[in-house]
């Protein structure tokens, strides 16, 4: 909402320079989101009369005009079309200073050839309205010598602000200058709504039905006849200029100067363009239709809530009117329309047929309806007084349930409880009175709300309205004591960091990316329509750029990631993210939403280092390790073994298992994959949820360490080369039991030294005991009998031992 | 030196020994080598050495002699022992200092370092919010993001038909009427202020909770907008709670993150689920308030939106709002990140740039 102060100063004598008056209304509630200083002082032009126009010898489209400026004549140089003899326009005399010339004064100058005594100026030059099509043509009863600032004040400071949804009233000159009076004190001066009437009884010459009470609970109307359509004022259009609205004519004029005056919207109606001149508030029926005036034709339904004469629908009530029935040219006699409509109404309508317009922006958050009277009043006055129209006698005013104003009881403490303060009763009352809230004082302060305040419902509206009005600045602040015991980090919480701890220390860069994926993406990855990825959650409206079901898993967004990498440039990738992906469940239910990490690997292993002859690609075993790390740090025993997944490398992928649940798959993308995303060279990727490894973390446990140094032996089993690694492992731990404290696989060999089908897995294992006390015999005792066990259990071989 | 003097005065009337003195002595100062100091050793002090030879003549030599002799021969051997091992460390000493001169390194030439990553900008702005939090007693909350309607707007006293609805641009996933909302609608969450309902129903005051995460809006991507944002919410519900606790909670959560000097302020603003509400200003870091380009003249940044949790939202979850009070705020995580980085497109944060996130 833009307010012009030198508009605002006609309802409210307030005198604050506009910056102390911008904070005042920012730490009230209205925030004044932009100060802007507009035009210029108007010096130096006064109205003009043109005397005589003659050719410009040297150039078609110039004239020559002697003006006269109340005091003598002047002869200039004019190219303006509409110049005319015996016009009045704007005279700027030499050494004038306006808006166009930004800063600097009028010369007198030889225009081809031809020396102009002074320039006559358009609105726009002036900074009056935005029309720089000719020179501004001012009204009869403009006596030449007029200064024209008393006509048009052309400086102008505008606050424009922010409203908010509950505060319609404020979408106004008066709501606003109601603020300023509570907040300042000042003295409000509301607009006069008196009529001088005459001629016809306005109830003769039309008439008012509602059908729909509950859409329009008011319909209140003023008739004019005898109007003669024309260009309004210039201070008027000035004013509608700096409230960021176009000036037409003088009656539309009027009705969006009340609107932005009232906050009452208005629609004025050419009364012989009404059948039957009968105004009808109801339903649209069914195939009915309107072309309104932004020159769309809409097909109205049963819902739509429309202003129709007789015959036909005329507007859409509280939106916009039709264009069969607008004021045109020719219009002499015109209803003007003052309502009051129910604002889910109005909201519904202006959402299904996606129009918005001054009007229904007001109508929606809810309008004053003992407001409506006033401003077909107000409308009437002005175009009584600026179109030459004559009210006709009595209002029109259909009203039968008469809103009854509301009350509310507040308790002062409670103010002071919810504030923080320790306000009297007293100063509260007067607070609330100062936004003209009625107050009868007893324990409890009984109050009437004003009928424009439509927020005000319930105690805590009006302990809102008594902190804002107070001050928040003052009220002190405090710290409360927090949750104690509940306090903090949980366990879960704590672990869920030590992931991404683990992926950082490790040179992964965490990622962020959008939720959503293609549904084609799961048909590109090759999912399988049994697999739970496919359970894509589609969203209604979706966004083209980001995609239209909830991701199932983050492999897609890491991709793209990946490619807009690549093609910048980043060919070494190593990245995670940790978020959700989404499930769906049956319609009607809320989809399981898992949080999982997704790693992606490609290009050069760690940093590049000029002490490191060459730098090696990422494997899967950098996937591998970079997971069990993670496993390490939570204590989480996670296993792995072959698993299948159409997106990944046969042979070369592997799910991971807690107590036989897969908790994740790591393994090297599939190339064609690779592909189909635009990626080339080797990626690896790995997906885990977080939630059962975090379940399954176990707090460490003390083991008492010996004094003396473990036994360290090496060895080398051979095997069958089918034999998974980890059996062999997993055998030996098994064996091993108290003794054998670790057992780490250093080498894996097939060659020339062992026979074909075998492989040979070398170990380093350390044997210990907690009490120290483990002698080189004793350790050796154990190798042998674990050794003997792995030749039975596993048809292992020993190839050879090392004692270290 | 007092076994060189005593040396010397015996030796002054013995020509023959004061030459074996003299050829022993050059011998030990010609050593240039750790071998030629064993071959010195054996010279002057082997079974047929120049000393032993001394020792050797004590049995043919006159009676008065021989103590004289002697004490030449002893005292001949201890400083050619103390010399060849004075040479012998010197020497030492030099082979170290010449090896380490000659394995000098650039010690300008970059360190061997691990690769470390990067946490998302995002992230770390959350981390250290919700650490201020933490601090004051709060605990960590999350909800679903794809969140039913009744917990996104209507019991947070947002209900069908509000304008405030029409300023938020929603993601559907289900909608039983295009036209009308209706609480079972399903959608993504708009903001996370859902958890505030969610908690309160699960759980009983006192509460302190922060809860960051994903929100969304059906917004066209810009520099400005995302259709997708990272917001915390936190919420306190305990008795006795009012505006100064509000007040309080948030200067000290807005001066540990933008720093002691800021100066904040309160403006009466409106939320559906919060009353009395607030928007909250912190003087602009970049000009210290005089205006600048960053608070577009103003002096002051907005970060955050606040209020009393409204007695609606709190009947909603069954609580007494006469028995307890509460205050909410919540602020967008990228808002911050953006003023106080000086980034001026959103974008960048989802562009996932590794360009980008090393910086940080």
């Amino acid at each position: 909402m833009r307010v012009s102060l030198e508009w605002l100063s006609d309802y409210v004598e307030y005198s604050m320079p506009p910056g102390k008056l911008a904070d005042l209304l920012s730490l009230s509630g209205t925030a004044v989101d932009r100060v802007i200083e507009m035009g210029a002082e108007t010096t130096g032009v006064v109205v003009g009369e043109v005397l005589e126009v003659k050719d410009h010898p040297n150039a078609d489209k110039l004239k020559i005009a002697v003006v006269y400026d109340g005091f003598e004549n002047h002869e200039i140089v004019c190219g303006a079309p509409n110049l005319f003899v015996g016009m009045k326009s704007a005279f700027a005399r030499v050494g004038a200073s306006f808006s166009g010339l930004s800063g600097g004064k009028l010369k007198g100058a030889k225009i081809r050839g031809i020396a102009s005594d002074g320039m006559l100026c358009s609105g726009a030059e002036l900074g009056i309205n935005d029309d720089a099509s000719g020179i501004l043509e001012l009204g009869e009863g403009t006596p030449p010598g007029t200064n024209l600032s008393d006509i048009a004040p052309t400086r102008d400071v505008i606050f424009d602000l922010e409203i908010t949804p509950n505060r319609p009233d404020c979408m106004s000159m008066l709501g606003v200058a109601r603020e300023v009076a509570a907040l300042t004190g000042a003295r409000l001066v509301p607009p006069s709504y008196e009529c001088n009437e005459s001629g016809s009884p306005a109830g003769d010459l039309a008439k008012v039905i509602i059908e729909d009470l509950e859409g329009c609970p008011r319909y209140s109307a003023r008739v004019m006849t005898g109007i003669e359509i024309g260009p309004s004022p210039l201070w008027m259009q000035r004013r509608l200029v700096a409230a960021g609205l176009r000036p037409i004519n003088n009656v539309v004029d009027i009705t969006n100067y009340v609107l932005i005056e009232l906050g009452q919207p208005l629609h004025a109606f050419d009364l012989d363009l009404l059948a039957e001149n009968t105004i009808v508030v109801r339903k649209a029926d069914f195939g009915e239709q309107i072309t309104t005036l932004d020159g769309v034709e809409r097909q109205l339904d049963d819902k739509t809530l429309v202003i129709a004469d007789r015959k036909r629908p005329v507007a859409l009530a509280g939106i916009m009117g039709g264009e069969d029935s607008e004021v045109s040219g020719d219009s002499t006699r015109i209803l003007i329309e003052s309502a009051h409509f129910d604002p889910t109404s109005i909201y519904l309508t202006s959402k299904r047929l996606g129009i918005r317009s001054e009007s229904s922006s007001r109508f929606e958050r809810g309008s004053d309806p003992e407001a409506a009277p006033h401003g077909a009043a107000r409308a009437a006055r002005l175009m009584n007084q600026l179109a030459g129209g004559t009210i006709s006698r009595g209002e029109i005013d259909v009203y039968p349930r008469r809103t009854v104003p509301v009350t509310i009881d507040l308790r002062p403490s409670r103010a002071n409880e919810i504030l923080g303060t320790r306000m009297t009763t007293d100063e509260m009352a007067g607070i609330l009175e100062g936004l003209e809230i009625a107050v009868e004082k007893g324990e409890k302060l009984r109050t009437t709300v004003p009928s424009f305040r439509w927020d005000l419902e319930r105690e805590i509206d009006l302990i809102e309205e008594i902190g804002r009005i107070y001050g928040l600045d003052k009220i002190e602040e405090a710290i409360p004591v927090g949750g104690g015991l509940n306090a903090g980090l949980t366990r879960k919480q704590k672990l869920i960091g030590s992931i991404d701890d683990t992926l950082l220390a490790q040179g992964l860069s965490e990622v962020v990316v959008y939720s959503f994926m293609n549904e084609s993406d799961l048909d590109l990855l090759r999912i399988p329509s049994y697999n739970p990825m496919r359970r894509a959650l589609p969203v209604i409206n979706p966004l083209t750029e980001t995609g239209g079901v909830m991701r199932t898993t983050l492999l897609p967004g890491m991709l793209n990631t990946a490619l807009r990498n690549t093609n910048r440039g980043n060919r070494d990738i190593a990245i995670f993210e940790r978020g959700r992906v989404f499930l769906s469940n049956d319609p009607g239910e809320l989809p399981e939403e898992i949080e999982v990490v997704g790693i992606l690997l490609a290009g050069v292993r760690g940093l590049k280092n000029w002490s490191v002859e060459t730098n090696e690609n990422y494997d899967f075993f950098d996937l591998k390790g970079i997971m069990e790390n993670i496993s390490d740090v939570l204590g989480v025993s996670v296993s792995y073994k072959p698993e299948d997944r159409a997106y990944l490398a046969p042979g070369r992928s592997a799910g991971m298992f807690i107590d036989g649940d897969m908790v994740g798959v790591i393994g090297q993308l599939h190339p064609e994959i690779a592909g189909s995303y635009g990626l080339d060279g080797e990626y690896y990727f790995g997906e885990f949820m977080t939630g059962p490894l975090v379940e399954a973390s176990r707090e460490n446990t003390y083991k008492k360490v010996g004094r003396f140094p473990n036994v360290k032996v090496d060895i080398a089993l051979i095997v069958e080369e089918t034999l998974p690694a980890s059996t062999v492992l997993e055998k030996l731990t098994d064996l091993g039991a108290e003794l054998l404290v670790s057992a780490r696989l250093f080498d894996v060999y097939q060659g020339n030294q062992i026979p074909g089908g075998k492989k040979s897995l070398a170990f380093a294992l350390e044997f210990g005991s907690a009490d120290g006390t483990l002698t080189d015999e004793q350790a050796h005792g154990e190798l042998e009998r674990i050794i003997k066990e792995m030749e039975n259990g596993l048809g292992a071989e020993l190839r050879g031992r090392i004692n270290l | 030196m007092a076994e060189k003097e005593r040396l010397d005065e015996l030796t002054g009337t013995r020509e023959d020994l004061a030459s074996i003195k003299n050829e022993a002595f050059s011998t030990v100062e010609s050593c240039r080598t750790q071998e030629d100091i064993e071959a010195a050793r054996v010279k002057l002090l082997g079974k047929k050495g120049l000393i032993t030879g001394i020792f050797k003549s004590i049995s043919g030599a006159e009676a008065e002699e021989k103590p004289v002799i002697g004490e030449i021969g002893n005292l001949l051997r201890e400083l050619i022992n103390e010399g060849l091992q004075a040479k012998s460390e010197t020497m030492a000493e030099e082979a170290l200092v010449a090896s380490l001169a000659e394995n000098e390194v650039d010690v300008t030439l970059p360190g061997r370092k691990t690769a470390l990553g990067h946490k998302h900008l995002i992230s770390q702005v959350i981390d250290e919010i919700v650490s201020i939090f933490l601090g004051l007693g709060y605990r960590i909350e999350t909800g679903p993001e794809v969140e039913l309607d009744y917990y996104n707007f209507e019991a947070l006293n947002t209900p069908v038909y509000h304008p405030a609805r029409s300023l938020q641009d929603t993601f559907y996933i289900q909608r039983e009427d295009p036209e009308h909302d209706n609480s079972n609608d399903i959608l993504l969450r708009t903001h996370t202020s859902p958890v505030q309902v969610r908690v309160m129903e699960a759980s009983s005051p006192p509460l302190y909770v922060i809860s960051p995460g994903k929100a969304y809006r059906r917004d066209e991507i810009d520099a400005t907008h995302a259709a997708m944002f990272f917001q915390v919410e936190g919420f306190a519900v305990d008795k006795g709670l009012n505006m100064g606790h509000l007040k309080g909670t948030l200067e000290v959560f807005v001066r540990k993150l933008f720093g002691k000097d800021r100066k904040v302020r309160f403006r009466p603003h409106f939320f559906p689920f919060t009353e009395p509400s607030a928007e909250v200003d912190v003087s602009c870091f970049a000009c210290d308030s005089a205006g600048c380009s960053v608070c577009k003249g103003s002096g002051w940044l907005e970060i955050l939106g606040c209020g009393m949790i409204d007695p609606n939202v709190l009947k909603y979850v069954g609580y007494d709002p006469d028995e307890f009070t509460g205050f909410a705020f919540g602020m967008g995580a990228e808002r911050v990140a953006m003023m106080r980085y000086g980034i001026e497109d959103l974008r960048v944060l989802t562009e996932n740039d590794l360009r980008f996130l090393r910086q940080f």
